[in-house]
């Protein structure tokens, strides 16, 4: 009984402990991702930085995968290779089923750097490849203080050998944010007409109470940031589909709702922020120093 | 009768779930996909052995202790019988693991070895080679990371109440992980000499 007792504060504390290491472990906190070239070396000038970060953008919505840049003082006390797959795991560049993500990883004050290839990409940048990327084309101009030089020639490169894969063309990102709110609640609103409906039916008799029914979902739709044209639509399906379900508290017949909207995917962003989209990494990659 | 037959189905499987059958599944079946990659990078660390053997020969031949430790190891790991069983027997587990780190020193001692030759460092191949090792030996480390972290939260599963006492029901037990010592093994510099160890 007593092991039992153990084991069973052992496990809690081994969660606890788990949940303690992310914040408290003394590594180097990572970085968010908002722009695909992240400096927080202030080594290049504002003009490089967006020459760079206008060229890895579009080439991320040109091609769907991604390329990122991140320089730091320094990765200690990791290693940056250790470093690098933490901030893989992290960032997530590239796509999820493609993982055709790279990140160039610069540690300025170790003189130290990284190039981390996603999964997908390991065919087209085998590791080889991008040990001469770093030798033969980062370290040289690296040594001669040309940071900029450096990283536009390594993702000149990195970019021709990507598009030398054959990947899928990047889907087209066609919603906007906004109208995305409501339209992901799509199947709780429903649920709450089926609930709500059955209530209220049973309380205040058919037609009353789908009528209020129609307005709650209207109302709360509203609140989710629909439109009122959206809203309203919503209220007077919800009010004939209250109507029609079948006897007070019956399971409803999913009548009139348009089905397979529930099909909200996920990750909808504005033109101008480049985030990732949760492509995979294992290790691959090559690291160099200067 | 059949509702109550029914009724008994249905706290059953509630119960299954609630004391942690279902995640025994999910989380046991995560280790092994964790373990196959694992198996995978050493796999090709292995396979990388020969080419990298006859190129470093062709410089340094008379680096022949190195040389022939190298393909020892190699030919070790090589004849290892790994099945899945592996996993839940500690013992042929320590073993793998001792086979896999003897291999690891004796090729960063052929990497130490080869910085005296610069001919070979400049050989295109043999670059070529390091880099491929170097970024393999990178996979087997993230590889074995995610499988300690899968094993941790299998057998933190299996071993806290109430879930052990389904674990002990249907024969789920704790799993073998990668030990500190030897982790460290690995991860250090290639200047520890093993010396005569087998």
């Amino acid at each position: 009984m007593r092991a039992r007792w153990k084991s069973l504060l052992l496990g809690c504390g081994l969660l606890l402990g788990m949940a303690h290491s992310l914040a408290a472990d003394g590594l180097l906190e990572l970085p968010p991702l908002q722009t695909a070239v992240t400096d927080l070396t202030q080594t290049l000038s504002a003009d490089e930085q967006a020459a760079l970060n206008q060229k890895l953008s579009q080439f991320s919505q040109q091609s769907g995968s991604q390329v990122a840049v991140l320089l730091v003082p320094s990765t200690q006390p990791e290693e940056i290779s250790q470093f690098g797959i933490r901030l893989a795991e992290a960032w997530k560049i590239g796509r999820e089923k493609q993982d055709d993500g790279v990140i160039i990883i610069v540690a300025k004050n170790d003189r130290k750097m990284r190039i981390e290839v996603g999964y997908g990409l390991e065919g087209a940048i085998p590791d080889a490849i991008a040990k001469r990327i770093i030798s033969e084309q980062i370290s040289p101009a690296f040594k001669q203080g040309q940071f900029y030089q450096g990283l536009n020639l390594a993702t000149d490169s990195l970019i021709k050998l990507i598009q030398g894969e054959q990947l899928p063309a990047p889907t087209q990102k066609q919603r906007q944010p906004h109208a995305d709110d409501w339209l992901s609640m799509l199947p709780i609103l429903m649920f709450a007409a089926i609930i709500g409906g059955a209530i209220f039916k049973g309380m205040l008799g058919d037609f009353p109470g789908s009528l209020v029914t129609g307005g709650l979902l209207g109302g709360l739709a509203g609140w989710l940031g629909a439109t009122a044209l959206i809203m309203g639509f919503i209220g007077l399906a919800a009010f004939v589909f209250t109507l029609a379900m079948g006897g007070r508290g019956g399971a409803g017949t999913y009548g009139p709702y348009p089905g397979g909207l529930g099909g909200y995917s996920g990750g909808s962003r504005g033109p101008d922020i480049f985030s990732g989209g949760g492509g995979g990494f294992g290790g691959g990659g090559a690291s160099g120093d200067w | 009768m059949r509702r109550l037959f029914n009724l008994l189905l249905l706290v059953a499987s509630l119960s299954l779930t609630g004391c942690g059958y279902n995640q025994f599944q999910s989380l046991d079946e995560e280790t092994k996909a964790n373990w196959s990659e694992v198996l995978n990078q050493y796999q090709r660390r292995a396979d990388l052995v020969p080419n990298l053997v006859s190129t470093v020969k062709g410089y340094a031949s008379h680096e022949e202790k190195v040389l022939t430790e190298v393909t020892a190891a190699r030919a070790k790991v090589g004849s290892m019988q790994v099945t899945p069983e592996l996993l839940n027997d500690p013992e042929a587990f320590a073993k793998f693991q001792a086979a896999q780190g003897q291999l690891t020193s004796a090729l960063s001692r052929l990497m130490v070895v080869s910085e005296n030759y610069p001919n070979l460092k400049a050989d295109a191949s043999f670059r070529d080679l390091q880099a491929q090792l170097e970024g393999t030996e990178n996979r087997v480390t993230v590889a074995r990371n995610r499988y300690i972290e899968a094993v941790k939260q299998y057998n933190v599963a299996v071993r806290s109440f109430p879930n052990n006492l389904t674990a002990m029901m249907f024969g789920y037990q704790a799993k073998p992980s990668f030990t500190v010592e030897n982790e460290k093994a690995i991860s250090t510099a290639p200047k520890v000499d093993f010396g005569d160890n087998k």
